[in-house]
């Protein structure tokens, strides 16, 4: 009984400490809003599970976990998992923007540069 | 008279820009306007610098809040006392510049064209997000606003120097609701809308879905923990 009311203590520490960083980020306006969402909806989760453990014990005996704390890790594996997957399409789409942004100055670099060995 | 600039941003509208600025050029030359495109795959700034359109380029697709910040850009570099966004499919129609702009004059900060203020907005499924921001800019602010995600809005000089410098001033209902929160006023103008001439919406359902559940997080969560910085120039170059 006691190491799950450590473990629930640790998520809800985590939970706010996520949390409690990314709002801080967006009232120094370091952050985009819209990249925001994702870690509070996260932390949410994470508060969620933390509070009702029952979610945890009803979805590890559904899928046959041996443990509801499997449950819990599965979760929080898969919901990284897929902000990598998508934070990976981003770098990717961010990285062919600065090429072509790139591309842009030096060709309008090169056209000033032209225009001012014609005269 | 106040000196206007119409943002008018772009992206993938071949099929409607030339209606929608030839109807301002020829009907309404008193105000300036200014295309943006941002970064169309079709054929919208070959159009525009064909016709001799005044067009703002963006190599990069950066998406309307970029695309607009770029317009008040252009705004507040070249002198404009207020500005507002256009959009290009043709909805908005220019014949409501004059009453929102004189509703401007009377010392508000945000005039917004509003199509539920004198009319009932429908129970339909496409207005149940409509709802919902109405609702939460309500609770959080106290401040009824109609039509919250209409994008007929027009900003005076502060504003527009506001959004030009500063991250996080997309032109979204969440920093409307943050601007009133902070004592800016914002007024509703009735308006109409046309429907989309031709072309795709941006928005489908599943946007719609994402769309909603930024708005909500942002009003209801996000907006309390922002601290409004007007002191400091361009926060958005030292990240």
């Amino acid at each position: 009984m006691f190491d799950q009311t450590l473990i629930r203590i640790c998520l809800i520490l985590g939970s706010f400490i996520t949390a409690g960083y990314i709002l801080r980020r967006v009232r120094l306006a370091k952050v985009q809003i819209e990249d925001t969402i994702f870690w509070l909806l996260f932390s949410a989760a994470l508060l969620i599970l933390a509070i009702f453990p029952g979610i945890a014990y009803w979805a590890a005996n559904l899928l046959g976990f041996m443990s509801p704390i499997n449950f819990v890790y599965v979760v929080i594996i898969f919901l990284l998992l897929a902000k990598q997957f998508f934070m990976s399409i981003k770098l990717s789409q961010l990285d062919s923007k600065v090429r072509i942004l790139t591309e842009q100055v030096a060709l309008n670099e090169e056209k000033v540069e032209r225009d001012k060995l014609d005269l | 008279m106040s000196k206007l600039l119409i943002v008018i941003p772009a992206h993938n509208e071949e099929a409607n820009i030339v209606q929608v600025v030839k109807e301002l050029t020829t009907n309404y030359p008193q105000y300036d306007y200014v295309v943006v495109n941002d970064g169309s795959r079709d054929k919208t700034a070959a159009i525009c610098r064909a016709h001799g359109y005044r067009l703002i380029d963006l190599p990069v697709n950066l998406g309307l809040a970029g695309a607009f910040q770029t317009g008040l850009r252009f705004a507040a570099e070249n002198g404009y006392d207020c500005a507002m966004q256009m959009d290009a499919d043709g909805q908005h129609r220019p014949e409501y510049i004059e009453p929102m702009l004189e509703a401007l004059e009377e010392g508000n900060d945000i005039v917004i064209g509003s199509r539920f203020l004198t009319v009932k907005k429908p129970k339909t499924l496409r207005m149940v997000g409509s709802y919902i921001i109405s609702w939460s800019i309500r609770l959080t602010t106290g401040h009824a606003i109609c039509d919250p995600t209409s994008g007929m809005r027009m900003f005076n000089r502060a504003m527009v120097e506001e959004f030009a410098q500063n991250l996080n001033y997309g032109p979204e209902p969440d920093t409307i609701s943050y601007l009133i929160k902070n004592g800016a006023s914002v007024k509703e103008v009735q308006v109409e809308m046309g429907e989309r001439m031709a072309g795709q919406s941006y928005l489908t359902f599943w946007r719609s879905v994402q769309y909603m559940v930024k708005m909500s997080v942002s009003i209801l969560l996000i907006q309390w923990f922002r601290k409004r910085d007007t002191e400091t120039p361009y926060p958005e170059r030292s990240l």
